[in-house]
């Protein structure tokens, strides 16, 4: 009896979404010989992870940002500012300190040569890590306090959000002495771990991205299925009842925003782990409503519909622009494709999901509790118990 | 569970689909290696804010490649262009080229416009030891090991232009304006050195986002700090809004000219000759040039892309580099990058704008350097011209001369090269 159960839960285990997918993205290298394509599906993880995190926000929380190419181009930046120092070329300009390229040609005529005190503490990699990591997270729980605590709401967080983006992006474009300005950083060391470097093009890098995307779904997935997880959706599904419950729940938004933030920043590490590069392109707004069209596409709701979203349309990107018939039309044939998917799928990819259950090869089965909160907001909100 | 088998089923699907992909592409890669074709990337922005230009120089090297192959190819073989678009964003440049060099394995690559640009991909092509023909003036200060210039750099475009300015057009209180980029900006502080030199001074030196639309407030101070000239650095569809606005607020071009280096007879087009007529713009080559070569080819050029089709600098680099790595193809015997940029330096080519070499110490071209006014009709009427192409000296703001160069074929002289303690 006991083993049985067991089995049932492995074979649950095994057969669960999670499971295949994270399968899924662990196959691929084995098959792909050219380096080029293993860097760019792992380029595709680094999508998909800032999918995730825009699901979180989104999807559970509501908060939809327009503006989450601030905290991936955040964490991208503080990467890039240690590898940048610690690349050859940085190294031998002939200073007793390592220095960037861009601050030599950058500095005016007759003035000393000075590494600026903002990279300083820069020249430690794992500095740069742990930076890229807390200063997305802290600066959106800055501004989530002014907008959360001013009790902004609905589209007005969106337009801050596209606002600080926008803001950020010529803030960075203008302090060229300090950032290289448009033309970002670039001419990066390779992520360097107790001497082993992460080649780009090569297995352990995409196996490095892999595992992380992997981690970032099971924990997102965790999170979801805490009480927290379940306040965001309740807060999503009425949010003047769980008020009157007693939950404070301005603290809640801040806490999915900067949790947001600090995967839209590990997103940011591993695309300059990826591509050797950070400007203020990936910080822009284009890149933000990229990210919400993702989403919007795979499905908001669903975590790994967000993912699926990043990757399939990132891959359809790819195949659009370089096929050389469409090559002035992709950006058009794109566009079009999503309008199809919001006009029938409103729910994005993920809500095929649903038309399949109507099918009738498919055998039922009870709906797991998240399953459940999906489709009925009002027994969502009966399993919030008011707060003591 | 209903969902879940779609899951399931939709992580299988994008698995297989991209690994088909790359099925493909590996196929392809190998058949490029072998096949008796020779691959060449083609890269500029096909989409996004600088379309126009780009466009116009994917064209002429798209042009250039087919008379190659009419006339019977390189090495007997004839050239395959993969094309590729940058959309205007040096993210996807730098992502294309990698493409470009580890995927489909191209002997060459004829791209780039923005400094921006060519600043993302060339580590790159470092990187993968390839080979980079980049069409553009450029701001100098560079010394690429894995690149081949073909564009004017500041001795061919400043030098002769400033002091110009400051005898003819009686101007000594510059106004120095640019979009906010590497070129604008290093551009600025070349024309602040000459200015230094020649007794010159600037009264402002301002930037504004590359393809920022809102003009108003800076013709503005313009107008309130009236200088003798604008010293103009700005890029891209800002070009657009720039002169407009410029001529809407009642400047003109007698009292206060604009005096550009990017401004050349495309971007004239994109704005209305009404707005541009009377202004200047410094280049080696203008559509106006009376050369025999150039006749025949701004016909070809209008043949073929019809008659509202005009050329200009950049797009006639883009065409006749393609011809010097023709030469250097066959001077080397080999398609191998680093043999073909050696193989090239030295090599000359009668281009519509006179004839042109690649510098044998620096990789950049010998041009002529040349003064155009805009007339009514969009063309540059050339009212100062240099007598024989000159060297290229991309540190010419940094004391660099003919006889002391900083930047040679075993690269930059670090020993000579001191920014910082030029004044």
């Amino acid at each position: 009896m006991v083993s049985e159960m067991n089995l049932v839960k492995l074979k649950r285990f095994i057969l669960s979404p999670y499971t295949l997918f994270i399968v899924a993205i662990l196959i691929p290298p084995l098959f792909v010989v050219d380096p080029f394509w293993v860097n760019r599906l792992s380029l595709y993880l680094v999508f998909s992870v800032l999918a995730l995190s825009m699901s979180l926000c989104w999807g559970y929380a509501g908060i939809l940002s327009l503006g989450h190419g601030v905290f991936f181009g955040l964490g991208a930046y503080c990467m890039a500012m240690s590898l940048k120092l610690l690349s050859p070329d940085s190294l031998t300009q002939g200073t007793p300190f390592p220095l960037p390229d861009f601050i030599v040609w950058n500095t005016p005529p007759g003035e000393a040569l000075k590494l600026p005190w903002l990279w300083v503490p820069f020249q430690n990699q794992w500095f740069g890590l742990v930076a890229a990591l807390l200063v997305p997270a802290l600066f959106a729980a800055l501004v989530g306090w002014f907008v959360f605590y001013g009790s902004v709401s609905g589209v007005f967080i969106s337009i801050i959000t596209l606002s600080m983006v926008v803001i950020l992006n010529l803030v960075i474009i203008d302090q060229q002495p300090l950032t290289n300005g448009f033309n970002g950083l670039n001419n990066l060391a390779m992520f360097n771990v107790g001497g082993f470097e992460f080649d780009p093009y090569g297995l352990p890098t995409y196996y490095l991205i892999a595992i992380a995307c992997a981690l970032t779904l099971l924990g997102t997935r965790w999170l979801t299925q805490t009480k927290a997880g379940l306040i965001f959706k309740a807060i999503q599904a009425d949010e003047q009842r769980v008020k009157y419950f007693g939950y404070d729940i301005a603290a809640y938004k801040i806490f999915a925003l900067s949790v947001s933030a600090m995967i839209a920043g590990l997103a940011g590490v591993l695309f300059v782990i990826n591509s050797q590069y950070a400007s203020p392109t990936i910080m822009d707004v284009t890149l933000s409503i990229a990210i919400v069209i993702w989403v919007a596409v795979g499905g908001r709701d669903s975590l790994i519909g967000a993912a699926v979203g990043a990757i399939a349309i990132n891959a359809i990107q790819n195949v659009l622009s370089e096929s050389e018939s469409l090559i002035n039309v992709w950006r058009l044939l794109l566009g079009i494709l999503f309008l199809l998917v919001v006009m029938f799928l409103p729910k994005g990819l993920a809500s095929l999901g649903s038309l399949l259950q109507r099918s009738p090869s498919v055998t039922t089965d009870t709906a797991t509790p998240v399953e459940a909160v999906d489709s009925q907001p009002l027994k969502l909100l009966s399993q919030v118990e008011p707060r003591k | 569970m209903k969902r879940r088998v779609f899951v399931q089923n939709l992580a299988v699907s994008a698995a297989l689909t991209a690994m088909a992909g790359c099925v493909r592409s590996a196929t392809s890669s190998t058949s490029g290696a072998t096949g008796s074709d020779i691959k060449v990337g083609i890269l500029f922005s096909l989409t996004g804010g600088l379309e126009i230009v780009e466009k116009s120089m994917h064209d002429a090297t798209l042009m250039a490649i087919e008379e190659i192959n009419q006339a019977g190819g390189v090495l007997g073989r004839k050239l395959t262009p993969v094309i590729e678009d940058g959309a205007s964003d040096p993210r996807i440049f730098a992502e294309k080229a990698r493409k470009l060099l580890i995927s489909d394995k191209v002997a060459t690559v004829f791209g780039c416009y923005t400094g921006a640009s060519v600043k993302a991909v060339l580590p790159v092509f470092t990187q993968q030891r390839g080979l980079l023909y980049y069409p553009t003036y450029a701001q100098g200060n560079e010394c690429p090991s894995h690149a081949i210039y073909t564009g004017a750099v500041p001795n061919q475009q400043v030098s002769n232009f400033i002091p110009w300015i400051m005898k003819n057009l009686h101007a000594k209180r510059f106004f120095l304006v640019g979009s906010n980029y590497v070129f604008p900006r290093e551009m600025a502080k070349v024309a602040k050195i000459m200015l230094k030199q020649n007794g010159g001074e600037f009264v402002a030196d301002e930037y504004l986002p590359l393809n920022h639309t809102e003009w108003g407030p800076l013709v503005s101070k313009i107008k309130q700090l009236k200088p003798d000239a604008i010293f103009s650095n700005v890029v891209g569809t800002s070009t657009v809004a720039f002169y407009r606005e410029f001529k809407n607020q009642g400047l003109k071009p007698e009292d206060i000219p604009i005096c550009s280096t990017v401004t050349s007879e495309v971007e004239t087009q994109a704005i209305g000759s009404e707005f541009v007529e009377g202004h200047y713009s410094s280049f080696p080559y203008f559509q106006s040039v009376s050369t025999p070569v150039n006749k025949d080819w701004v016909a070809k050029v209008k043949q073929k892309f019809g008659n509202n089709a005009v050329t200009h600098h950049a797009m006639e680099c883009s065409y006749w580099q393609v011809h010097i790595f023709k030469q250097a193809a066959e001077k080397a015997q080999s398609l191998e990058p680093e043999k073909m940029r050696t193989a090239s330096l030295g090599l000359e080519y009668e281009a519509p704008g006179g004839l042109v070499k690649i510098d044998p110490d620096n990789g950049n071209a010998w041009l002529t350097p040349r003064i155009g006014q805009c007339q009514a009709d969009g063309q540059y009427k050339i009212v100062d011209e240099g007598k024989a192409p000159i060297k290229p000296l991309p540190y010419v703001a940094y004391g660099e001369t003919t006889g002391n160069l900083y930047c040679t074929a075993k690269g930059l002289d670090t020993a000579k090269f001191k920014p910082q303690e030029q004044s």
